[in-house]
């Protein structure tokens, strides 16, 4: 991701780690080309401390590795296996923790794929992150306007405001991980990899709010986004969302209990969109959507939400805008449809795609007016919070007679 | 080979709730009339849809079916009209599957007479190790006074065989003869019968008829020591070689007198409590607290690691030996009209006919049987409000097979309606074209959809069944309230303390207020809330905030026969910071 000094409310950790501290350094996914830049910045990152890195056994020149010679590279066979390689999957998880057992570590970074374009100090903040009292540190990236709406549009604020975890990207790619914050996600990625679904996400936000472990973010200004195998919207939705919808599922008897409240964000001034605005073809698909989906959104929204897409649907490109409140009923009935199979789970993330795009849409339209990216997508975040009781009770009651 | 148990919490069985069922009964796959285990399987996705967590499956083993299956011919094979054993390790597996435990019966006081070790024992010389198997003897005057269970059927707990020339003794139907444990080759058997299903991978036993496995002259025959003792080498075989695995003693007693088949933690992990179930409905028809408030102050505390079995209908009578004799005749007067619904000590009925199928009092008597201390135990139909057939002989009324939908013989079976083992019901009010589950799944206004989030939500909050209750005293009898209250913190139950001085603002404890109108027209009541000042009731099925409550009486009024279910929640100012 590009850098913009925009959302710095990620607290720098200030914690220094202990020289002797063993830190394990997991490369999950790293090109042969990209392991030399990778581990030199590892070697700025933490100058003179012993680390192990754990690279998979990908190259014949993993040994020579001398000039990082405070180093000990710990080239190794993955136990599980994963074909994706843009994302953390189970498979990484459970590799992490094997790994951080057997080398004795406290506390290990599980770094994802192009992490070498991470600047040194970065990768220390989250190592200090991962060595401070958290059990989870989470990155924290500063996107352009156009990137990581898919997180800012659902993942985060749901996770935000279900959860009451305040890390902006609880997907992230790196991840500072105590080793009993390590053993719990291997547990979990355990059973997908026992049932050969190493794919599988797991959200490790969520995971560690149900533990009750401390959950700290760390700032990351600098870092190239590895891009997704499968470039289709729907698949992509439907990977993502439907793992963060049966997670919300499996942890409803935390979740709705869960009420701390998160401090807001502090937002600060940044320089607007340099890109042209182009959303047309969002529109388009939103409108085209109107005409052919209504039948499927009436399955799972209630009456007040489809009269405010009819709105929607009339309204010019130039006053478009989807109201925050809207958005977040949307997302809070599609995640009890798929509580409650209304409709097969396939087709109900492929319905949720054209209304996504209507978000981005009217999210794009705001931030060219000039209204900071962050700040709307804290609002949305508050939105969230502000109306989960309409999911926990929908979630206990699910009546379809609701307004 | 040995399977592990499929639950991964020691305790799991005091979150459960459980579904007792007939295969019989359930679904039949091949068109013999008959329900089966492949019909039983085909019904695991209604099943775990509605949130049940454990199934109960009523004997399937070979018998000759004169007592419904509790007259056992072979302990470890399945009876043919409902499968195989290979059906049943299936039935098992796609249960686990779906996060459901399985509970299977252990039927160890007796035996059917097609049993081969009572047709052995009889043919063999007295004193032989065959015939040492059961209890004879030569006169019938031994154990004189033992009352007779199955009256209406049964006049002496002995019966003549003519071919062993001696009487053998039986607590119940003539047909099953008690085992004779002062044998211990008995105990061998029962053990490998035990040991056969557990390393199947069956979840737990329920222990039928527990009180009555040993006999001494000058007692009732019932809960003797030596009795306990058998309990407890059962349970030190479960807990040696096995991992959360549970097992549930029937034993139709009082609370005081059932308080010893817990043990001390090392007999029986669960009993029902048989005392309970008809004073709801006492209540219920008194518009009067006092039964219920009653008959829990009688109820003692059990160790920790236990569990109290709750439920409002079962296979059964429902049955009238634990209560006084007029309470019995109120309750037969109350919920049995017609003399026809009455059966041996008990009324032969289900849930929805007793409340003559309202709504409102279904819905009320659930709310207790979910949020009372205890495991909640639904009995199959009732969470559609199936009605009974009091034409049916003994306890059959309440036996008939499920309705699933509106088709021939109610989508149970493909069959000539002749040949099913029981008739569906067909009457107007309750039979299956009025109530069968597709219907009410269509309906999201029905039974069927209230039940299921209410057991969602019952799950959803570990302290209905792990929880310490405590009675409120409203001027108002019609009215019942009781603060249930959970500390995860806390050693034990016992440990937790009760009143102003337990902890409820720390996270993780949960305290709720559960207040019910057992009246048939709305109710003012005010309760003594002051332990709770400050914080804020939230209505848990809306997820409603109410008035916080203060110093003060706090008010509430109830229409009739409602209920609230009240979480009392820190008010918002007061919440903690997240990270």
């Amino acid at each position: 991701m590009a850098s913009t000094p925009a959302n710095t409310a990620a607290a720098p950790v200030e914690v220094t780690p202990p020289p002797e501290a063993n830190l394990l350094i997991h490369l999950s996914t790293v090109s042969p080309e990209a392991l030399e830049p990778a581990l030199a910045n590892l070697a700025l990152a933490f100058p003179g401390l012993p680390l192990t890195v754990a690279v998979p056994d990908i190259a014949p020149n993993l040994t020579a590795t001398n000039s990082f010679n405070t180093f000990q590279l710990f080239p190794y066979t993955p136990a599980a296996t994963s074909t994706t390689s843009w994302i953390l999957t189970a498979a990484d998880y459970f590799n992490t923790f094997k790994l951080a057992q057997e080398r004795n570590a406290p506390a290990c970074l599980l770094l994802g794929a192009e992490s070498h374009t991470m600047s040194p100090e970065s990768i220390r903040n989250l190592g200090a992150a991962a060595l401070s009292n958290s059990d989870l540190a989470v990155a924290h990236y500063h996107p352009r306007p156009h990137e990581g709406l898919l997180n800012s549009a659902i993942f985060y604020p749901v996770t935000r405001a279900l959860f009451c975890a305040r890390p902006r990207f609880p997907l992230a790619l790196d991840l500072g991980l105590s080793l009993r914050m390590a053993e719990r996600l291997a547990t979990v990625a355990q059973r997908f990899t026992a049932a050969n679904q190493e794919d599988a996400l797991i959200w490790p936000v969520s995971e560690a709010a149900v533990a009750g472990f401390p959950i700290t973010e760390a700032d990351i200004p600098h870092r190239t986004a590895p891009q997704p195998a499968a470039t289709d919207l729907n698949a992509l939705l439907g990977q993502i969302a439907g793992s963060l919808f049966s997670d919300v599922e499996s942890k409803a008897p935390f979740w709705q209990r869960a009420r701390a409240t998160v401090p807001a964000r502090t937002i600060t001034a940044v320089p607007g969109p340099t890109e042209p605005l182009n959303v047309t073809s969002m529109l388009e698909s939103f409108h085209l959507a109107y005409s052919n989906l209504h039948e499927i959104w009436a399955l799972v929204l209630p009456p007040h939400t489809l009269l405010g897409l009819k709105r929607l649907s009339v309204m010019p490109q130039e006053a478009f805008r989807m109201a925050d409140n809207l958005w977040t009923r949307i997302v809070y009935d599609f995640i009890l449809a798929y509580r409650l199979r209304t409709i097969n789970r396939g087709h109900l993330l492929g319905a949720l795609t054209p209304l996504y795009l209507a978000w981005v849409a009217s999210h794009l339209i705001l931030v060219h007016s000039g209204i900071p990216a962050e700040r709307h997508i804290e609002e949305l975040a508050i939105a969230f919070e502000t109306d989960k009781p309409y999911l926990v009770s929908r979630w206990r009651w699910p009546d379809r007679f609701n307004p | 080979m040995k399977k592990a148990g499929s639950a991964s919490n020691p305790l799991w069985y005091k979150d459960a709730i459980l579904y007792e069922l007939h295969v019989r009964t359930f679904q039949d796959s091949n068109g013999d009339g008959i329900g089966d285990l492949p019909g039983l399987i085909s019904r695991l996705d209604y099943l775990q849809d509605l949130g049940v967590t454990c199934l109960w499956l009523l004997p399937f083993f070979p018998s000759p079916l004169k007592d419904d299956g509790y007259d056992i011919a072979d302990y470890t094979s399945v009876n043919p009209t409902y499968g195989t054993i290979d059906d049943f390790k299936r039935f098992l597996g796609e249960a686990h599957k779906r996060d459901m435990q399985v509970l299977i019966e252990l039927v160890i006081n007796h035996t059917s007479d097609q049993h081969p070790w009572f047709k052995a024992a009889r043919q063999a010389p007295p004193d032989s190790p065959e015939r040492d198997f059961y209890v004879w003897s030569n006169t019938d005057q031994l154990y004189k006074g033992v009352p007779i269970i199955f009256s209406d059927t049964e006049k002496s707990n002995w019966t003549w065989d003519d071919t062993a020339k001696a009487f053998y003794w039986h607590r119940f139907f003539s047909h099953q003869p008690d085992l004779n444990f002062d044998n211990p080759a008995v105990m061998d058997e029962v053990l490998k019968a035990m040991r056969f299903w557990l390393d199947l991978g069956v979840d737990g036993l329920r222990l039928d008829a527990i009180p009555y496995l040993v006999e001494r002259d000058g007692t009732t025959c019932e809960s003797l020591p030596e009795t306990h003792a058998i309990i407890r080498r059962l349970r030190a075989a479960i807990d040696a070689e096995y991992t959360n695995r549970f097992t549930l003693a029937e034993a139709n007693q009082w609370p005081p007198e059932v308080r010893p088949y817990f043990g001390n933690g090392d007999e029986c992990h669960m009993a029902f409590h048989f005392p309970l179930m008809p004073r709801i409905y006492m209540a219920l028809r008194q518009e009067d607290r006092l039964p219920i408030t009653d008959i829990m102050a009688q109820t003692p505390a059990i160790p920790d690691s236990c569990q109290w079995g709750l439920f409002l209908r079962n296979h059964d009578e429902l049955t009238l030996e634990m209560v006084t004799s007029d309470e019995r005749d109120y309750m037969y007067f109350a919920y049995s009209a017609d003399p026809r619904m009455r059966v041996n000590s008990g009324i032969r009925r289900r849930l929805a006919p007793l409340l003559d199928n309202n709504r409102q009092r279904i819905q009320l008597l659930n709310s207790l049987l979910l949020s009372f201390p205890g495991t909640p135990i639904l009995y199959y139909g009732d969470e559609i409000g199936m009605g009974d057939n009091i034409y049916l002989g003994d306890r059959n009324a309440v036996r008939t097979p499920m309705q699933w939908n509106s088709d021939r013989n109610a989508g149970f079976s493909t069959a000539n309606p002749a040949r099913l083992s029981f008739p569906v019901v067909m009457d107007p009010v309750y039979g299956y074209q009025a109530v069968n589950v597709e219907s009410e799944l269509a309906d999201q206004s029905s039974l069927l959809h209230w039940m299921r989030n209410m057991i969602a939500l019952r799950k959803l909050f570990q302290v209905f069944g792990r929880g310490t209750l405590e009675f409120l005293n409203p001027e108002n009898r019609k009215i019942l309230a009781y603060v249930r209250h959970y500390d995860p913190t806390s050693p034990s139950r016992e440990a937790t303390p009760i009143g102003e001085k337990r902890n409820v603002t720390s996270p993780g404890t949960e305290t709720i207020l559960c207040v019910a109108n057992l009246s048939r027209f709305a109710q003012p009541v005010s309760l003594d809330l002051s332990e709770f000042t400050g914080m804020t009731p939230v209505e848990m099925l809306g997820y409603v905030p109410f008035p916080r409550i203060t110093d003060q009486p706090y008010p509430l009024t109830l229409a009739p026969y409602s209920f609230f279910w009240l979480e009392l929640q820190v008010t918002p100012e007061n919440l903690p910071s997240s990270q």
